[in-house]
């Protein structure tokens, strides 16, 4: 194989993920391996994921470089984030709300690459913080791995299998069987929410409970708007007749206060109860929110290019000579960060762990809280660990990473040509 | 780049396809193309899977035959590993276990009408006899199911997307005024379902497939549309006329007579050729 296995980063039901280098070109990437089973030959997910992202390429999307097929496995060779919103929201907010600089950096991008799925008739029908990446020089990019759950988790399917409800939307809740664009535009509008206040913004336990959640900040849509959902989407009449009760909307300056007016009137642009009214991607592109001028005192940097605050390592792509030296310097530091993240993923991602507790908090909504504190509890300890044990790794690691670099120099730094197998059936005519 | 735009054959695909190369004569390699998919629509409805897997199957198999040789994969498992994939990718999975017995059934069923010298005969002695349990059949062809479906996803390069002609029908048809003759509807549907088991899918766009449909059913019916030189209905759509009439061509080909020499002879060689495909594929 081309690529070498670093370190793993998780694990699910039908993939192990690796941070793993190019023998190549040196460049980190992360690989996916998926094992192919006997008994069900491809996993659809797969096949689906591949015959999406090979396609989709932009920025703002995590890239498929490469598939590896081979007899018992398939590999799949995807660019490397650091880490996903969830994570980055607890290391860099405060007390997980992100700066509105960042937060408006996060969400231009998060828009843009969800209008370039659109554009491209694709539905992500999984967007949440756990499937957001964000690399190093604070690109903000949809993927599909959130490493520890997303994993094994149907993209087809809006039942209630899933294992997180809050960045679904509410017609999907009720029973919508047509599928749109706008679902996604929920979901944005959610983390867009969560990245503002540091918390998820509809907490449900479960279905009917996360309609409510959502009905006590949005209001209770009158009958002849349920109605009209209910029409448009298929919903079977079982489902449609179900009543609700009236709450009245409460304006989101209430529910973030600390969200500027522009931030806020895009906000309920996204945040529609009737999908039919929600704004598109394109359009919400285009929102003063974005265009006019930046109402924080800060020359604010170009949307989409703003590297993040804590982090300045070079990106590997960037081989300036002149950059070796200090490159090498600040690999240090890098080793150390690595080092920590790692620990605290290892923690995290303990695959029994985490398994378990996903599965059972399908089943229980009482035991969804207690795995999550549970979980939450690992995290924390596992940062602990990571932060003691850090510093004492970080030297060994420096020195590999001193030796590594000296053979890297040896060769030459090429760029990165993604070589996806050319034996595409049939090419266009 | 559009994930809507799906691959078609390219020109040197069409004049020498795998098989050609490999000596394959022209006409076999239609017959079995055209044998192939007959199997998959007959499993398809005993494992009562919907149409669109069905159709979607069809459509990748044919896609295959333009990038792979029929004399390294047999018709029969690249078929039944077609309609397996098709199935998920339609999220509507089909059981191994049922579509491997759908498949048992139809090839022995096969070999048997080869055997009979009459027609009377091919269907009123056939009886089907189970796999065995401690055999090896039904672990042999789930080897070669699970083979098949990771050949064809490799081959096209997980190329998978297909588009259906039949949405595009109804909006024809309802743009030339044609939707309240029951007659014309379903003909032209089953045009389209024929066409399925003709390569036209894997090298015309569907608008072009769609206009040959509706052509044969008008003039089989002998309404008339617009077709004066400034006034062609099907420039309406974007199709041209000389591939209109050619896909016209694939489908009536279909229908041609066929005498009973060379049907044996098609069934016949179908069968070695799944054999010797089955071989291949294990080595």
């Amino acid at each position: 194989m081309n690529y070498v296995q670093v370190e793993k980063l998780g694990e699910g039901t039908y993939a192990t993920v690796y941070k793993g280098r190019s023998r190549a070109t040196n460049e980190i990437v992360a690989l996916k391996e998926i094992h192919l089973d006997a008994e069900e030959g491809t996993p659809s997910t797969a096949i689906r994921e591949i015959s999406l992202m090979k396609e989709l390429k932009h920025v703002n999307i995590v890239r498929l470089y490469d598939v590896i097929h081979t007899e018992t496995k398939l590999v799949l060779i995807f660019e490397y984030c650091d880490r996903d919103l969830k994570k980055y929201m607890d290391l860099n907010g405060d007390r997980g709300a992100l700066d509105p600089v960042t937060v408006r950096s996060f969400m231009y991008q998060l828009l843009k690459g969800t209008a370039f799925c659109h554009e491209n008739r694709v539905l992500h029908r999984d967007l949440k913080p756990q499937n957001l990446l964000i690399n190093r020089k604070g690109e903000l990019k949809l993927g599909d791995f959130g490493l520890a759950r997303a994993f094994g988790v149907p993209v087809n399917t809006f039942s209630n299998e899933v294992v997180t409800l809050w960045y679904r939307a509410p017609d999907v809740l009720m029973g919508s069987r047509t599928y749109s664009t706008s679902i996604d535009i929920w979901s944005c509008g959610c983390i867009f929410a969560e990245m503002i206040s540091g918390v998820p913004i509809f907490r449900g336990r479960d279905n009917q409970d996360q309609l409510l959640h959502i009905m006590r900040i949005v209001g209770t849509p009158d009958e002849r708007t349920l109605r009209k959902i209910a029409t448009e989407g298929q919903i079977d009449p079982a489902n449609a007749n179900k009543q609700y009760p009236r709450y009245p909307k409460i304006p989101f300056s209430q529910v973030l206060p600390k969200a500027s007016p522009q931030a806020l009137d895009l906000l309920e642009r996204l945040l529609q109860f009737d999908p039919s009214k929600r704004i598109t991607a394109a359009e919400a592109l285009s929102h003063p929110y974005f265009t006019g001028s930046i109402p924080f005192g800060l020359p604010g940097p170009v949307p989409g290019s703003m590297g993040p605050p804590a982090y300045n390592y070079p990106h590997p792509h960037s081989h300036q000579q002149q950059q070796m030296q200090h490159q090498q310097q600040q690999q240090q530091a890098q080793a150390q960060a690595h080092a920590a993240y790692v620990q605290a993923q290892g923690g995290m991602m303990h695959p029994q762990h985490g398994q378990t507790s996903a599965f059972a908090a399908q089943q229980d909504p009482v035991r969804l809280a207690q795995a999550q504190q549970a979980q939450a509890q690992a995290q924390a300890q596992a940062q602990a660990q990571a932060q003691a044990q850090a510093h004492a790794q970080a030297q060994a690691m420096a020195m590999a990473q001193a030796q590594a670099q000296a053979q890297g120099q040896g060769q030459p730094m090429m760029g990165y040509a993604p070589p996806y197998p050319q034996q595409y059936a049939t090419g266009g005519r | 780049m559009s994930i809507t735009i799906y691959p078609l054959a390219s020109l040197s695909q069409i004049e020498k396809t795998p098989s050609r190369e490999d000596g394959i004569p022209p006409e076999l390699e239609e017959d079995l193309r055209a044998y192939g998919c007959k199997l998959i629509h007959e499993a398809g409805i005993l494992l009562k899977q919907k149409q669109v897997a069905v159709a979607t199957a069809q459509i990748l198999f044919h896609r295959f035959w333009y990038v792979t040789s029929m004399k390294q994969f047999g018709i029969g498992d690249i078929g039944m590993g077609a309609l397996y994939l098709a199935s998920k990718l339609e999220e509507c999975p089909i059981r191994m276990r049922e579509l491997i017995n759908v498949y048992d059934l139809l090839l022995q069923r096969a070999s048997h009408t080869t055997g009979s010298t009459s027609s009377a005969q091919q269907y009123s002695d056939f009886k089907y006899v189970p796999m065995s349990y401690f055999g090896s059949t039904f672990y042999d062809l789930k080897d070669a199911l699970v083979v098949a479906e990771m050949q064809i996803l490799k081959r096209l390069g997980f190329n998978v997307h297909v588009v259906l002609p039949y949405g595009t029908l109804v909006n024809y048809l309802r743009v030339l005024g044609l939707t309240s003759r029951e007659d014309v509807c379903t003909r032209a549907w089953g045009y389209l379902n024929d066409a399925l088991q003709t390569p036209v899918y894997a090298l015309y766009p569907v608008p072009t497939i769609v206009s040959a449909a509706i052509m044969l059913t008008t003039r089989h019916l002998g309404i008339s549309l617009p077709s004066s030189p400034e006034n062609r209905w099907w420039e309406l759509f974007d199709a041209e006329w000389e591939d209109v009439w050619s896909v016209c061509g694939y489908i009536m080909r279909l229908y041609r007579e066929r005498d009973a020499e060379d049907q044996k002879r098609l069934w016949g060689t179908a069968e070695t050729l799944n054999a010797r495909g089955r071989t291949a594929a294990d080595i």
